[in-house]
């Protein structure tokens, strides 16, 4: 507990992670409040009223049926957080037992494993969700399960140089002479040494899911219709941009804002929880029993490219070519 | 606890590193075994424990006390070893600044083999960690310390620790004292036999460097490109060295203590 006040006080202390902060704050506040209120009741729509500039009535205008737009946006908030939060938990499953296998002491299951992974990180995102929506149809479902996969293979390579090198050393083979278990071995010894590579992977990989969301929606393969979700908001409005582009406006500016917010998470994240890299850990912790952290040694340094990409407004199909880009 | 090997033999792929290697260990005796980088010192203390890499293939004969590690049929179980290690065998590496994990605490790494083994509460793992910092002599306060904030001989104190934390009856030494300087060596290798004596542990010694073994052991083994090509006590192999190897390896030490008395 005072380990993570400390964290979160190192974060506070830097501009970007400031920013981070506050921009995730307010995301899970919105989805909150989204559950329990929204301006206007979404399928309230008001036919005199489509296309509508931002107004007292309408924060943030009407979109093409009327529908209030603050709201839809709003409750597609909370739709884009379980999305990042599930395809975090479920990259970071999926990464962590691709490490694991390509780690093993068996060298012909470390081969094949790499061998499997490099074979279908090949796969483009695009295409595993096209795959996915044949059985499961347009759906949340098809979104997360796309970027667990495509994410999960990628975790799995950037991750495994660490790994490996968490695997053959020394200290390992010392947790070996003292009777330790290759399981205890993975998860004490090298999960620990590689999270700074996980904790940046992992915050990018929400990050990408919220584009992906983005992209996957207007393909009309991402969340079903009339299902509220960020890309649904752009899909609707993306249409006659020419002559309404205010209404996209909102969205792109949010999923802008936010996924550049995850990317800066996991940089500050990485850094403040490095008890190697910020002294004010390793004074606070003292006197406490504190669990393995990571290790600067081998931080991947990460990149804002697909933070940065879906900048401009005619930002799905911005959205769609970083998904491919990404592979 | 009496450790024998018989006719050990290594082979890495189709290269054999060690070839037939016979050395006995008695219960409570302190053996060094020497011998230039290459002689295939490590292979043999890896051997011990069934921690040699996945491409070397031991083979003849190892037991320590009443369990055959290696015999006919290859290594013991997984379990039988696992046993051995940590609880019967301790083990001080080399490189302390690397056999120890950068992002672990002190207090974690030195407990380990005591989790590995025995049902503890977190309390009295702790009372029997921080006795033992007070045995090797390291200040209570660096439990909560990782190891990049450490000194190098703090380091190997804290490897010293976690390898006696569990009074293992045998300790192999894979040249502790190597990566400090002539000192720290000093104080770790008097510090390693006093704790080994005290125990009334048995002990192999692994190391280059005879001023270091004369201080350590009483008999010893000289490897030279996987074979022992002389035994003795270690006085009478400081001081009548017979074999080419073995001279080579006392006149370095003496040059090199001649050396420091110089500067």
């Amino acid at each position: 507990m005072q380990r993570l006040r400390v964290i979160l006080r190192t974060m506070w202390s830097r501009g970007t992670g400031r920013y981070a902060l506050v921009v995730l704050a307010l995301w899970l506040l919105v989805a909150l409040v989204s559950l329990f209120w929204t301006p206007r009741p979404l399928l309230a729509t008001d036919g005199y009223h489509v296309w509508a500039v931002p107004s007292a009535d309408h924060w943030l205008g009407t979109d093409g049926t009327g529908a209030d737009v603050l709201s839809w946006l709003m409750a597609g908030s909370h739709t884009n957080l379980v999305i990042a939060l599930l395809t975090v938990v479920c990259s970071g499953a999926l990464g962590l037992l691709l490490v694991g296998l390509m780690v093993a002491r068996s060298s012909a299951l470390a081969s094949v494993s790499v061998a499997v992974v490099d074979a279908l990180i090949s796969i483009p995102t695009v295409l595993i969700a096209l795959l996915l929506a044949v059985p499961f149809g347009a759906s949340a479902a098809v979104v997360v399960g796309a970027c667990s996969i495509a994410y999960g293979l990628n975790l799995a390579r950037v991750a495994r140089p660490a790994a490996l090198l968490a695997a053959r050393s020394q200290y390992v083979e010392s947790a070996r002479a003292d009777g330790a278990s290759g399981l205890y071995v993975l998860v004490r010894h090298i999960v620990p040494n590689i999270t700074p590579v996980l904790a940046v992977q992992l915050s990018m990989s929400a990050g990408t899911s919220v584009l992906a969301e983005a992209g996957l929606t207007y393909l009309g393969v991402g969340v079903g219709a009339g299902v509220p979700s960020w890309g649904h908001s752009l899909a609707t409005s993306v249409k006659l941009i020419n002559v309404f582009p205010l209404t996209v406006l909102w969205p792109g500016l949010i999923v802008t804002l936010v996924v550049v917010a995850l990317n800066l998470f996991g940089d500050a994240l990485r850094d403040a929880a490095d008890p190697v890299a910020n002294p004010a850990l390793r004074a606070g912790v003292r006197g406490e029993s504190a669990d393995a952290m990571p290790d600067t040694l081998q931080a991947a340094r990460p990149s804002l490219r697909s933070g940065i990409a879906s900048a401009d407004s005619p930002l799905v199909a911005h959205g769609t070519k970083e998904i491919v880009d990404e592979r | 606890m009496s450790v024998e090997i018989e006719g050990l033999r290594v082979a890495v792929g189709a290269t054999e590193i060690v070839h037939g290697v016979d050395l006995a260990v008695g219960d409570g005796e302190r053996v060094g075994l020497i011998g230039s980088s290459g002689s295939g010192k490590s292979m043999i203390a890896k051997s011990l424990l069934g921690l040699l890499p996945h491409e070397a293939t031991p083979s003849g004969r190892i037991a320590m006390g009443d369990a055959v590690v290696l015999g006919d049929d290859g290594y013991a179980d997984e379990r039988t070893l696992a046993d051995l290690r940590g609880r019967y065998v301790g083990t001080v590496f080399q490189n302390p600044a690397a056999a120890l994990n950068p992002v672990a605490t002190v207090a974690k790494q030195i407990e380990l083999p005591l989790r590995m083994h025995y049902d503890l509460g977190a309390g009295e793992r702790e009372e029997r960690v921080r006795a033992m910092l007070d045995k090797v002599g390291l200040p209570q306060d660096v439990l909560n310390k990782r190891p990049h904030e450490l000194s190098g001989g703090q380091r190997q104190r804290v490897g010293i620790a976690t390898a006696l934390i569990t009074s293992p009856r045998f300790i192999v030494a894979d040249e502790p004292t190597t990566a400090l300087d002539s000192i720290t060596q000093r104080q770790i290798v008097d510090l390693l036999v006093s704790l080994v004596d005290d125990a009334g542990a048995s002990m192999l010694f692994i190391t280059h460097d005879f001023a270091v073994l004369s201080r350590a052991t009483t008999r010893c083994y000289v490897l030279e490109a996987g074979r022992v090509v002389e035994t003795g006590t270690t006085a009478d192999l400081l001081t009548a060295p017979k074999a080419a190897p073995t001279r080579d390896l006392v006149s370095a030490a003496r040059t090199l203590t001649l050396e420091a008395h110089h500067d």
